[in-house]
């Protein structure tokens, strides 16, 4: 049991790294990225075609990952100007994330097409020993998304923090005010980039093979739960919102062992119910998640 | 008062029962795993192939039971299955080979109907030396170093090719025209039908991959079809299928049809979606089990259906549990790093030939070579884990119905 508990920690590890990125880009931001599984799926492409077919080793895989994605999430949102409405540019980020897993599909040569990439080595896993490995691994994983945590407050507290939540509140009013909104928004989407790439290549570590199937759009979706569970623009709260949607998914498989008679179909129905559910629970009665966003004192 | 303290404690329980997910995990699970031989099934019971995880999961527990009623194995000891559904996804069958790797402590994994659900796990099960038994075609399953620890229950994606193709030229068509989704087991399925065609001096009018969940497929019926090519052949997943062959009968085209049955068949969901007139004459091919053989016999009185009742799927799943406690019994160990490698000498023996696991495991615990023959095939293998000896059949659709044509071997 303790083995299963420490991979899926590995898995809310870094779903709370995508998670933070969507915050930060829709909820401190106000940029919707509907793409996320799009740019999600190039961080862990990026990553593993770095390391296969370039023999990069896992560090510079991963950075050049996180920088590939942030150069992409800045181009959209410099070419996506005038395209300022929410709803509009929900539709352009969604045209992009497609294009992308459409790229990851079809261009065999690259990507492996439908078959995926197998084979993704795990860092040092040569020169750790094996019966550690997994709390090694477990560890940086932890750090990273405490390190993430720690430099996305900073960042929230800071000028561009504050330019941000303006900018999310009336982009207008921020403009009038003096803010640069196209250097602004080119950042936030930048810095959520970042992100992405990171949680994208933590994602090909752990699965050791990636495919054009684990990018579909339930990843949105549970981005945006554990944002919205959480509390938009709330960092700890994402986190806690990640933590509980992974416990929802994979811990509601254990239903059956104490529940007789339940069968693995009806178990099916009875998992995506207890998170509709919670979700509608959580916007009743704590329409704002379970931590509120980050606020200076008068 | 009274009102809000009740609207207070159905709050409370109804969190209660939302969060009991949490707590879950952490129960004791012991009683679970006590002396019985835990083996995990991963069967889609959702998403795309979502119709064929309830019979495959309803052939591993009455196979299960069945060898449980007649002693267990290893001196009485009995099998329990862990069913959960795959979600016809990659990273849930993930998970959940995890899971049972580290929870239930399976050294059995069975089931993994699709081909990402098998790549996703097929690492994780080498890795933590435990035998993965796939119902998946793509070749690349069971392709590199997989240390004799995966096996298919299912003919390669090139020998489903290389029927369709010989049956093509039996029926005499001289051009063909190709069209699949962009899907891992489709792919070399077209490769080897279109090599067989040109390899014979036909001609391959044109091919084209198509990706899944396109709103329309009017631009690449146009492409394919309009190029009148005497046969299509269409590798679909239904879907898809069904759109592609609305756009076939509104334009008019007049080529032949021919696809796979888990596209126009599927359990009858292809006549439903479509109505027989747009059906009328595709032919369908599918990886079946011989169902002239004994063994298929048994297997259908074991699930209490009719003898004429097609099962495609299920007596694979029959066969993976039947060739586990096999392997175990020949080995005197649930250890998969002991009983993989009897896997082989279960199946192909040499041996007295035996289609009743019941049989079969009174032989091997009486120390005699056995030479298992399944449900759904003949169960042989290569040494690469490859399965030989399961035929592919064919149909035809005329006047409403699925009409049986013929069984072949690669």
């Amino acid at each position: 049991m303790l083995s299963f508990i420490i991979l899926m920690s590995l898995v809310i590890c870094f779903s709370a790294i995508l998670a933070l990125a969507l915050n930060f880009q829709w909820g401190l931001g106000g940029m919707i990225n509907f793409g996320l599984a799009g740019l999600y799926a190039l961080g862990a492409y990026a990553c593993a075609i770095l390391i296969l077919k370039l023999n990069i080793n896992f560090f510079w895989s991963t950075i050049l990952s996180m920088l590939l994605v942030s150069l992409v999430c800045a181009l959209i949102s410099i070419v996506t100007l005038r395209v300022s409405e929410e709803d509009y540019f929900a539709i352009v980020t969604l045209g992009v994330g497609e294009m992308l897993r459409l790229i990851a599909l079809n261009e065999d040569w690259l990507t492996g097409g439908a078959l995926g990439l197998t084979g993704i080595p795990r860092p040092l896993s040569d020169s750790i020993p094996a019966d550690i490995y997994i709390y090694v691994f477990l560890a940086t994983y932890v750090f990273i998304l405490l390190i993430c945590i720690f430099l996305l407050n900073i960042i929230a507290r800071s000028a561009f923090g504050r330019s941000m939540r303006a900018i999310r509140e009336d982009d207008v009013v921020a403009v009038t005010l003096g803010k640069n909104l196209l250097w602004t928004r080119a950042r936030i989407f930048a810095v959520g980039g970042l992100l992405i790439g990171l949680a994208g290549s933590m994602h090909a570590f752990y699965y050791q093979y990636i495919d054009p199937t684990q990018f579909s759009n339930i990843v949105v979706a549970y981005a945006i739960m554990a944002v919205i569970a959480g509390g938009k623009g709330s960092h700890f709260g994402v986190v806690i919102g990640s933590i509980l949607i992974m416990i929802l998914l994979e811990g509601s498989r254990f239903l059956k062992e104490i529940i007789p008679g339940l069968g693995s179909d009806q178990l099916s129905a009875v998992r995506i119910i207890i998170i509709g559910v919670g979700l509608i629970l959580v916007l009743i009665y704590k329409p704002n998640g379970f931590v509120k966003e980050y606020r200076l004192n008068a | 008062m009274i009102n809000e303290r009740n609207r207070r404690k159905t709050i409370k329980t109804i969190g209660a029962v939302a969060a009991s997910p949490i707590y879950m995990p952490f129960l004791n699970l012991a009683h679970a795993q006590g002396s019985t031989i835990p083996i995990g099934v991963a069967l889609p019971m959702t998403g795309n192939a979502g119709a064929y995880g309830p019979d495959m999961a309803e052939a591993a527990k009455r196979t299960t039971e069945l060898i449980n009623r007649s002693g267990g194995i290893l001196g009485g000891r009995k099998l329990q299955l862990y069913i959960e559904d795959s979600e016809s996804s990659a990273s849930v069958a993930a998970n959940l080979t995890q899971k049972f790797i580290n929870v239930h402590k399976c050294q059995s994994l069975v089931g993994y109907w699709g081909t990402p659900e098998g790549l996703s796990s097929r690492p994780i099960a080498i890795q933590n030396k435990v035998v993965l038994m796939v119902s998946s075609a793509a070749n690349s399953i069971t392709e590199g170093d997989t240390q004799g620890y995966v096996w298919r229950f299912q003919m390669k994606a090139t020998d489903w090719g290389t029927v369709i193709g010989r049956s093509l030229q039996k029926m005499g068509y001289k051009s063909v025209g190709v069209m699949g989704l962009q899907n891992a087991f489709i792919l070399p399925i077209m490769r080897s039908v279109e090599d067989q065609m040109r390899d014979s001096g036909r001609t391959v009018t044109d091919s084209l991959i198509y990706n899944p969940e396109q709103p329309s497929y009017r631009a690449e019926v146009q492409r394919i079809f309009g190029k009148k090519p005497e046969v299509v052949c269409c590798f679909s997943l239904l879907p898809d299928f069904v759109s592609i062959m609305k756009e076939v009968y509104r334009g008019g085209f007049t080529s032949k049809v021919v696809s796979l049955s888990i596209a126009a068949d599927s359990e009858g969901k292809f006549l439903q979606a479509v109505g027989p007139q747009v059906a009328e004459g595709i032919r369908h091919f599918q990886p079946m089990p011989d169902t002239s053989s004994s063994g298929y016999k048994r297997f259908t009185k074991l699930m209490g259906a009719p003898e004429s009742k097609l099962f495609l799927f299920p007596p694979n799943t029959h066969d993976q549990i039947a060739v586990t406690a096999l392997a175990m019994e020949r080995a005197k160990s649930v250890q998969a790093v002991d009983w993989a490698k009897q896997i082989i000498n279960v199946c192909n023996g040499p041996g007295e030939k035996v289609d009743d696991i019941v049989e079969a495991l009174k032989l091997v615990r009486a120390g005699k070579p056995v030479n298992f023959e399944g449900a759904g095939s003949t169960c042989d293998f290569t040494n690469s884990g490859d399965q030989l000896g399961r035929g592919m059949g064919q149909w035809i659709v005329e006047n409403g119905k699925n009409n049986f044509v013929s069984y072949e071997k690669p």
